[in-house]
């Protein structure tokens, strides 16, 4: 390696050198290869399944139908949380099989899966399987799949609806609207959108016999959520199942649990006794990865005669696309409701929202999982209403701001945030945006027959509290000399192992570059969480501390032999032992032992953490061309508390990360089916990507303020570039178009869409 | 099938592949240099990025009987020896890099790019990176870091 080359993070050395180890990277002697039979209908009957043809094609070894795999165990794809109706009815669940069992209700569902010597092989099998459809309507439009001329997917849910959620108290809210001098309504779409981490999803199988253990090498987010859903899913026993991933190519999401590939390859590995693999190609992902966002937010507002908020009330409609699969309730409900009022000090609030089914790809979590969603429809409301009633939309967020002595906070629908400085924050994002000279900008841009527009979001979020009752971390020392640390939670690009180091080497004065981070261990029997609700860090990262505060315990003694000391002389201060005046390191304690009292050195530690509230303040200003319709970012602004920050760098990478896939959305992506139900953006052709230099400068800050919900009194970072950007990117736009008599427009702003909305606005 | 000789980071390889077979599928399942990642089937993501006879290329858009007697560099063979190339080391120092599944594209995508123009504009650095997507890093360390490595480029040649 290069003389003075340190890598930034642990993961990268092997990143940059082509030497990651990602899941379809496995290639097992004799390996068989999958390939997905899907449905091309969104709706339909299966009159008749001939696999006959298929299973006789040279070089194929199994051909797996719904019917074999339910003999072998197969149950359905998980739906881990339910919520009750606004009545405390049940709720409706329609849980897709893992292979289609006589009617299909999603284009790209799987029906039956092929395996062969080779993946090309698999396929050309595949295409002489005889499948009679007897084509059903769809119904694809999540407003109108309520209405009596749709038709019903599932036996169960008469008008298409899996559950009528509602939080808050209709009451009050209704007699503030009565009384308010002014009044604001809302309609905002928060578009269909494809997760897309680069690396396609992937399952590589292997059943070793003798051990009863079945290895499941795929991408996922934590060890425990994929090995139990997909016990449920694949009717294996949890303890018969090891999951593994090395690197893990993105998640956001996506990856929590487990898709009908993978109990299929469970099951095919344990009925075909050879390692099997299946890895999707784009199209497939395109079809088939959980979709995100799909929600239709409906916002009101009430104000009094001064412009204090007397109360907000939302109806939303949430697309749980064809079936109930993993997060769509949860987002759909909690995510919705929990931080409705923002950073607002609200009175009253009452929210309700219909979970519906369509013919569509089944909907999950991406990157928030309604929390950019319900950020973004409350600063919209908030802005449109400042402008709609002449109000300064800096001031009127000011005037309503959670005061400051008012925390610990309970909302009026019950959640009780800890503290959100959103004055502090909001000075610091109006002073390094120059937004008190904004306007001689926008006289400049016109001047060159630009249209220039600023925006802002003050904003929060509740990060995930964790299914799991808390989270455990091992840490062991190996002969070679390092500090093994275990988890449940496993990385997907956001540096888990540089970050855990860090708190590591703060906490235990022994270096980063000693330390190594695994998800799972080779029992897999920690409790913990998986990555997801931006937890991570101080959930897995405040269990790491715990760990340390007992290894320090049992390093102790050793410290005391070394140092020549009795146990009770010796304490551990900023990083170094300490007695009588001499000093010593971890390192130097535990490199003068032998190897088997180093290795006999191990700790466990645990720590309950709940959600926390991230929050921020961020600035958009925009430009854009009339004569096309097209909006270049000219910069944005970024104000976060994250609580206490532990990798500066990798902060900022989240937050340029989250802030780009915002961007996304407001300018470029959205998923488009066809009133048949057809995929019309079935590729990176179609599914508009963003892609160097759409967000070209960025500058970004922290305003650590350390909560006391957590042992680091980290608040979590990796869904608040998301939840930030999408409100102030609209509000950015429709500064912009506001002057020409556009007051509302709907994601993605693109050119098209603008310039058609300017000609009209003229005519 | 076809017999076909490739000269992959400076080694020639003689190989027998099925005339519909991909680059960068022999490459990653036959001779195991699985740092060339395939990312989508249309030609979009840039993840599979290389160099053929200099060239910046799809590996998933050339038959391997096309690559019959090139010159290939693969992300395994930019670093020479223990030393990391400096597109490699600017990827690391500017944090370009979270989940580094398009990173190999990228880096290869770049060699390309400062191979034609060692100094390029912002612009330029946009429109040459403008085939590879990534979806974690918002793309503005990569451009950094383009910019560091051009510069320690230029350093290493004066």
């Amino acid at each position: 390696m290069n003389a003075r080359f340190t890598p930034s993070r642990q993961e990268d050395l092997s990143l940059i050198t082509g030497k990651g180890h990602f899941t379809a990277d496995h290639n097992y002697p004799g390996m068989l290869h999958a390939y997905v039979i899907r449905s091309m209908h969104a709706h339909a009957h299966i009159k008749h399944l001939n696999l006959e043809a298929v299973r006789a094609y040279p070089g194929v070894r199994w051909v797996a139908s719904a019917e074999d795999l339910k003999a072998m165990g197969a149950g359905n794809i998980v739906n881990p949380v339910t919520a009750k109706g606004k009545g405390g009815e049940e709720q409706v669940l329609a849980l897709m099989p893992i292979l289609a069992e006589g009617t299909v209700r999603f284009v790209g569902q799987p029906i039956a899966v092929v395996f062969a010597v080779s993946a090309l092989c698999a396929q050309d099998a595949a295409e002489l399987a005889e499948i009679e459809f007897e084509v059903l309507e769809a119904s694809v439009d999540p407003e109108q799949t309520t209405l009596p001329s749709a038709v019903q997917l599932h036996g169960n849910a008469p008008r298409n609806v899996s559950v009528h959620f509602a939080s808050g108290d209709a009451e009050p809210v209704n007699a503030a609207f009565a009384k308010a001098t002014f009044t604001s309504q809302l309609r905002v779409l928060s578009q269909r959108l494809m997760g897309v981490p680069m690396e396609p999803r992937a399952v590589v199988a292997i059943h070793d016999e003798v051990a009863g253990i079945t290895t499941v090498h795929t991408p996922h987010q934590g060890i425990l959520g994929m090995r139990n859903f997909l016990a449920l899913a694949s009717g294996a026993t949890p303890e018969s199942l090891r999951i593994d991933a090395n690197d893990v190519g993105g998640s956001f999401g996506l990856r929590g649990g487990p898709y009908s590939e993978h109990a299929a390859l469970v099951l095919a590995a344990r009925h075909l006794g050879c390692a099997v693999s299946w890895v999707g190609s784009r199209s497939e992902i395109f079809l088939s990865d959980w979709h995100g966002r799909a929600l239709i937010l409906n916002g009101e507002i009430a104000l009094d005669v001064e412009g204090h908020i007397l109360a907000i009330r939302f109806k939303d409609r949430v697309d749980a696309g064809a079936y109930n699969c993993m997060m769509s309730t949860f987002i759909g409900t909690r995510n919705l409701s929990i931080t409705m009022g923002g950073v607002y000090q609200i009175p009253a609030l009452f929210m309700e929202s219909e979970v519906v089914y369509t013919n569509t790809t089944p909907v999950s979590a991406y990157r928030g999982a309604g929390r950019p969603d319900i950020a973004y429809a409350i600063e919209r409301l908030v802005d449109f209403a400042a402008h709609q009633h002449g109000y300064d939309p800096v001031a009127l967020r000011r005037k309503n701001f959670i005061a400051e002595s008012a925390f610990p906070y309970k909302t009026a629908n019950g959640s009780t945030i800890d503290t959100c400085l959103s004055e502090k924050l909001l000075d610091r994002a109006l002073a390094i945006s120059h937004y008190a000279t904004f306007e001689e900008r926008r006289a400049q841009s016109l001047s060159q027959g630009k249209f220039r527009g600023i925006g802002l979001s003050t904003f929060l979020e509740a990060s995930g509290a964790g299914t799991a009752p808390k989270d455990q971390a091992w840490g062991e020392f190996n002969a070679n000399g390092n500090l093994y640390v275990y988890g449940v939670t496993g990385p997907s690009g956001q540096g888990h192992s540089t970050s855990f180091a860090s708190i590591i080497e703060k906490a235990l004065g022994w270096p980063a570059d000693r330390v190594r981070y695994e998800a799972g261990k080779a029992n897999q029997k920690l409790l913990g969480n998986g990555t997801g609700g931006s937890r991570s860090l101080y959930g897995a990262g405040s269990a790491i501390l715990a760990m340390c505060h007992q290894m320090l315990e049992t390093i102790k003694p050793h410290a005391a032999k070394t140092m020549g000391v009795d146990i009770a002389q010796v304490h551990f201060e900023n990083g170094v032992w300490l007695a009588n005046g001499s000093t010593t390191t971890t390192a130097q304690i535990i490199d003068a032992l032998k190897n088997e009292d180093k290795t006999s050195l191990s700790a466990l530690g645990e720590a309950t953490s709940g959600a926390t509230y991230p929050n921020g303040c961020h600035v958009a200003e925009v430009e854009i061309d009339p004569a096309t319709g097209e909006t270049h970012l000219i910069h944005y602004y970024a104000v976060d508390d994250l609580g206490q920050v532990i990798s500066p760098q990798l902060v900022r990478g989240q937050v340029h990360g989250g802030v780009v896939q915002g961007w996304g959305q407001a300018f470029c992506e959205q998923v488009v089916y066809d009133s048949q139900g057809q995929l019309l953006t079935g590729s990176f052709m179609d599914y508009a990507m963003p892609r160097a230099g759409c967000v070209p400068h960025l500058t970004n800050e922290t305003y650590e303020v350390r909560t006391q919900l957590n042992l680091l009194g980290s608040k979590g970072v990796g869904e608040s570039g998301c939840t930030g950007s999408l409100p102030a990117l609209a509000n950015a736009v429709m500064s912009a178009l506001r002057p020409y008599g556009i007051n509302q427009m709907d994601m993605p702003f693109t050119a098209p869409k603008i310039w058609a909305a300017l000609q009209k606005a003229k005519a | 099938m076809s017999q076909i000789s490739l000269n992959i980071n400076g080694t020639t390889q003689k190989l027998e592949v099925e005339d519909r077979a991909l680059l960068a599928d022999v490459l990653r399942d036959k001779l195991k240099l699985t740092g060339t990642h395939v990312g989508c089937d249309t030609s979009q993501c840039g993840c599979c990025t290389l160099l053929m006879n200099g060239d910046t290329v799809k590996s998933c858009t050339v038959l391997a009987v096309q690559a019959n007697g090139a010159q290939i560099t693969t992300i395994e063979g930019l670093a020479s020896g223990a030393n990391l190339h400096p597109i490699q080391v600017a990827f690391s120092n500017c944090h370009a890099l979270q989940c580094g599944f398009c990173t190999p594209g990228m880096i290869m995508a770049t060699a390309g790019l400062l191979a034609n123009n060692p100094q390029p504009t912002d612009a330029q650095i946009h429109e040459g990176l403008a085939g590879n997507l990534c979806r974690c890093t918002g793309y503005i360390n990569i451009v950094e870091s383009v910019k560091q490595a051009a510069s320690a480029m230029q350093e290493k040649q004066a």
